[in-house]
Order: structure tokens, then C-alpha cells, then sequence
């Protein structure tokens, strides 16, 4: 079996919308495969097919070689799911929520109980291990969330959006856990809107909006997409933009943009960002600061979307 | 593939998963113990109010009512309390709870049977604690210890499959509202035109024809049967038909509901 999760064509309606039209993804196994998108891209309802919780108009979704809709029941015995909302009870404890799990999958209740109380310690819960999940803070309820899915240590792992609302250091936490996992040989699709989480976590990453893979690749490949390096230039003073943009088109013929006030020149190589070094040199134009560097994540959003930075920021507030 | 996969024997079926989901169904009850009484106040505030202040106007005397009508409007407290099926499976539902369970390899019916089972217990306590109060204010059976189990497990029978038409309704409502208005709408008027409170001759007509076909008609009857120290017949025999034909419509429909509410 070349992979863990493959997926092919998959489109699924709900009426005239399409959240998904004709996406493919595929995980080796034991890696992590981070899909990347706004909200409203599509990525939870993919989750939801490759755990077998609705099914898909078209395509095919193999999870373990197992085909998601003819045998949904052996996909779901070798399958974790941790879905964007609280698969808890909230009226029961930290504990009893864990042992619930391990009851109804086969587990004696002094096993149930035994794996409970591992994982309550490797999730650092001992603490809240008695009292009821409702009265969890969000970033334990996500802990509690997680270790509630590997119960019965999934070969294969969803996470869907497993961060959002977090605070950094709640999610620095959960970050070491799936880390952990992956390195004891899961598999983990894992959504996300964070593009650091994505270049934190994943081998890969699928880029998704309105209902379609736009791009595909590891990491660094996908930063290679926007176009080799970033030249950066800030100018002492801010009405010199134009001309610096003007300087750039004439020595490389690049199209550069504005942002935070500084000039960002897109150059194939170190050559090409010498040569507007040298012209804005002869101009003689005052700079605080300018840099080389890799396209961020956020960048290979942008050009792969079109969205613009603000209406990604209203999309992350929401 | 190196993943450590722990195996436990998986000998526990659909009947020992429905019991997991009844524990945890009453597992609240130690976190909010005030909940035992919530079970029962809606039954026994229907016993004491229709008794002591309708029950003197319509039979001459409170005493003659109670001993006419005691048992069958715990019944049809109990009858009301089913709404709980429904509320409760609409909440798992809305908690995600329920999206976990179902990515699991576990037996859809055990998810819904664990929780009519839990609500099941909580008849159960109802029905010893208002019909305790009943014997307290006075009320007699006729048929001894035997009757009184036999019209209580009658009870309990039409409870359960009755709790299964709540089941179809908390999986398909869209609002805890639309719960609450089919129980009124619904087992109101099925509570009234029975022979709960009334003989039948009492009734108009067209009505009275209803009034006989009427489920909860089966269940008065067969309660009264037991409870005068009778030997069941015919009323026992369409209770019986009326609680295999309700399970054996709405366990498929709600079934059919899970699936379309959570797999689709």
C-alpha cells in the first residue's frame, strides 16, 4: 500500500454549493498531510467523508486501502477522528469520557480504566482527571479531545482544525503531541487555517479553496511555486515606494507590491536582486533595511488564491 | 505500517455497548443528584393536581377518583416523560459526542437503545416513587402484589416502545421547541381521548370509536385489568400488538433517521 489516505475526485454538493469539486490528496504512510484553506474551503466536509461521517457525490477516498463508503466499518476500526467541535460529554469527567470510549471499543473495564489513566497522564490532565469535561478550559478540552481519539492508538488520525481558539502555548503543546504520534508511525491528515501550524506539522500540504486542491507539494516546494526568493526593501521614507518599485521594474522587470510600507520584489535568483541593489545605489534612495529571503506560507497563499491579506484576516477572525 | 495497535477482545456486542451508553446516560446523575427528584415531579404534580382538584368534581369524592384513575394518570405522566428520549438525543447530537461515536465501530442501535435504556431506569424510579405516594394518600390494589407488578411492567413495556416514536422525533427535529410542540400536540390528545380518565361510553360517538383503537386505551385497560386482580384478555393482547407494531416501525425509522442525520 503506497498510501494511508488517498483521495481522488472526490466532489461532494449541498444544493447549489460544491464545498467539494474533484479534490485529490494522498499521505504515505506515517507522515502528516496538512490541508490548508480559508473557512468555507471544504476541508472539514473531507474530513468528514474520510471518517466515514457522510459520503461523497463522486470520487473515491481510500483510507488503508479500504474504500470510505463500502467498507466504512473496517475504515472506522482503524481510524482516530478529532473533529473541529468537542466529541465529549460534557457531563462526564475527563475520565469517564476516556473510559467510555475504551468500553465501547471492546476494552474490560479494568482496561478501559488502565488506558484512561495513561493517557490522562501523557495529556497532563491528572489534575482535572475527576471533574466533568464542560468545566475544562479549551486547550485541555482539545488535549482531552485528542487523547479521547487515540483510545485505541488509530494507524490512521483526522484533526480537524485541532487549534483554532487556542492560545500559542496551548498550541505549542498539542503541536509536541501529534509530533509524538507521527513518531510512533501514525498517520495524520490534519486541517488547518494556520499556515505556521502547516510548516510546523506537515510533509505535505494541500492547498484548498472553494472546494478544489490549488496546489500541492512539501513545504519547500511550494514556496519555490511563488517564484524562487523575496527581495524586501524599506525605504526611510515611505514616499520613496514609487520610485523603488519604478527602479525594480528597470533593472529585472519585476512586478513588485507594496506591504507594511515596504517594497516586496518576487527575483528567480541572488543575480537579480543585486541588480536592483545597484540601481537604487545610483539613485541614491535611503533605505532602513532590506533583506533575501524564502517566500512565507502567507505569500504562497496569497498568489495561489488571490485573496487579498485583509479579507484572510476577516476569515481568521470569523 | 509500525503503529502499536492495542487489541482488546472485542466480545462485547451491541447489547454490552447499549449498556456503556446507559452508564454514561446516568453517569450526571452523580454530578447533579437533584435530578432524582426532577424525574418524578412532573407525574406526581399530575397525580396530586388532577386528584385533589378535579378528581372531587368529576366522581363525587378525591378517594373514588384516586381509586378509579390513580394508576392510569401516573401512566400518563409517565407517558409525557418520553419527551425526555427526544430531548436528550437531539442534545448528544448537538454536542459532537455523537460525530465521535458514529467515525467508531460501534452498533448504531446500541446508541440509541443505551439512552431509551437510561430513560428507561428513570421511569422506573418515577413510577415507585409516585406510585409509593399513591399508596400513601390511599390508593388500594385489588390485584396484590402480583397485579400491581403486572399493570406496572405493562407500564414499563408501553414506555419503552412508545420512547422509540421520541427517538424518531429528537433525530429528526430541528429545534428543541419542535420537540416540546409534538408532545403537546401529539400525546395530549392521545392521553384525552383514552380511557385514562374516562369510561368510554362517556364519549361522543366517532370518538368513541377512536377511543377503543387508541394505544393508551390498551394500556388503561390492561392496567385496570391487573390492578382489579383480573386475568388478562383481550385488552392484554392489544397492548402487546400495539408495542410490537410501534417498535417494529419506528426502531427501523429511527435507525434510518441516525443514518441520515449523522452519515449523509
Amino acid at each position: 500500500m503506497k498510501y494511508a489516505i488517498e483521495v481522488r475526485g472526490l466532489v461532494k454538493a449541498f444544493g447549489e454549493v460544491r464545498a467539494l469539486d474533484g479534490v485529490h490528496l494522498a499521505a504515505a504512510p506515517g507522515t502528516v498531510l496538512g490541508v490548508l484553506g480559508p473557512n468555507g474551503a471544504g476541508k472539514t466536509t473531507a474530513v468528514r467523508i474520510l471518517s466515514t461521517l457522510t459520503t461523497a457525490d463522486a470520487g473515491t477516498a481510500r483510507v488503508l486501502g479500504h474504500d470510505v463508503a463500502a467498507e466504512a466499518g473496517k475504515v472506522r476500526e482503524r481510524i482516530g477522528l478529532t473533529g473541529q467541535y468537542a466529541g465529549l460529554d460534557p457531563a462526564l469527567s475527563g475520565e469517564q469520557n476516556l473510559m467510555l470510549i475504551a468500553r465501547l471499543l471492546g476494552a474490560s473495564r479494568r482496561q478501559a480504566r488502565q488506558r484512561a489513566h495513561e493517557l490522562i497522564e501523557r495529556f497532563d490532565l491528572a489534575h482535572a482527571a475527576g471533574r466533568a469535561a464542560d468545566k475544562y478550559s479549551g486547550g485541555m478540552r482539545r488535549r482531552l479531545d485528542l487523547a479521547a481519539s487515540i483510545v485505541r492508538r488509530p494507524e490512521v488520525l483526522f484533526l480537524d482544525e485541532p487549534t483554532t481558539g487556542l492560545d500559542p502555548k496551548s498550541r505549542g503543546g498539542l503541536w509536541d503531541i501529534v509530533r509524538e504520534l507521527v513518531a510512533e508511525g501514525t498517520t495524520v491528515l490534519l486541517t488547518t487555517q494556520y499556515l505556521e501550524e502547516a510548516d510546523q506539522l506537515a510533509d505535505s500540504i494541500a492547498v484548498i479553496d472553494t472546494g478544489k486542491v490549488i496546489a500541492s507539494g512539501t513545504p519547500s516546494q511550494l514556496k519555490q511555486t511563488v517564484g524562487g526568493q523575496v527581495l524586501r526593501l524599506s525605504p526611510a521614507r515611505p514616499e520613496s515606494l514609487g520610485q523603488l518599485a519604478q527602479l525594480a521594474d528597470w533593472a529585472i522587470g519585476a512586478q513588485s507590491r507594496q506591504e507594511d510600507g515596504d517594497l516586496v520584489v518576487p527575483v528567480a535568483h541572488a543575480g537579480e536582486a543585486q541588480a536592483v541593489m545597484a540601481r537604487v545605489g545610483q539613485a541614491g534612495i535611503d533605505l532602513t533595511g532590506f533583506g533575501l529571503h524564502e517566500p512565507t506560507l502567507d505569500e504562497v497563499f496569497l498568489t495561489l488564491t488571490g485573496h487579498t491579506a485583509e479579507t484572510k484576516q476577516k476569515e481568521l477572525a470569523a | 505500517m509500525t503503529t502499536a495497535t492495542t487489541t482488546w477482545t472485542t466480545t462485547r456486542g451491541p447489547l454490552a455497548q447499549a449498556a456503556s451508553m446507559t452508564a454514561r446516560s446516568l453517569a450526571s446523575i452523580r454530578h447533579q443528584p437533584a435530578q432524582l427528584i426532577e424525574f418524578f415531579m412532573i407525574p406526581l404534580m399530575i397525580l396530586l393536581s388532577i386528584t385533589f382538584f378535579m378528581g372531587g368534581q368529576m366522581m363525587g369524592s378525591w378517594k373514588d377518583f384516586l381509586q378509579y384513575a390513580g394508576p392510569t394518570i401516573i401512566a400518563m405522566g409517565l407517558f409525557f416523560a418520553i419527551t425526555a428520549t427526544g430531548l436528550g438525543l437531539y442534545g448528544d447530537i448537538k454536542e459532537g459526542v455523537f460525530d465521535r461515536l458514529t467515525a467508531m465501530p460501534v452498533s448504531r442501535f446500541a446508541l440509541l437503545a443505551g439512552r431509551i435504556a437510561a430513560d428507561m431506569v428513570k421511569h422506573t424510579w418515577a413510577l415507585l416513587v409516585v406510585g409509593g405516594v399513591a399508596f400513601a394518600i390511599g390508593y388500594r390494589s385489588d390485584g396484590g402484589v402480583l397485579g400491581t407488578a403486572g399493570a406496572a411492567l405493562a407500564l414499563l413495556l408501553f414506555l419503552f416502545a412508545a420512547s422509540w416514536t421520541m427517538a424518531l422525533v429528537g433525530l429528526t427535529a430541528k429545534s428543541e421547541e419542535q420537540i416540546q410542540t409534538w408532545m403537546i400536540s401529539l400525546l395530549m390528545p392521545l392521553a384525552y381521548t383514552s380511557t385514562i380518565f374516562i369510561e368510554k361510553d362517556t364519549l361522543p360517538g366517532p370518538v368513541q370509536w377512536w377511543a377503543s383503537a387508541n394505544p393508551l386505551t390498551a394500556l388503561a385497560d390492561t392496567m385496570r385489568m391487573f390492578l382489579s386482580g383480573g386475568t388478562p384478555g383481550s385488552e392484554t393482547l392489544a397492548l402487546l400488538a400495539w408495542c410490537a407494531a410501534i417498535l417494529a416501525v419506528f426502531v427501523p425509522l429511527s435507525l434510518r433517521a441516525y443514518r441520515r442525520k449523522l452519515t449523509s
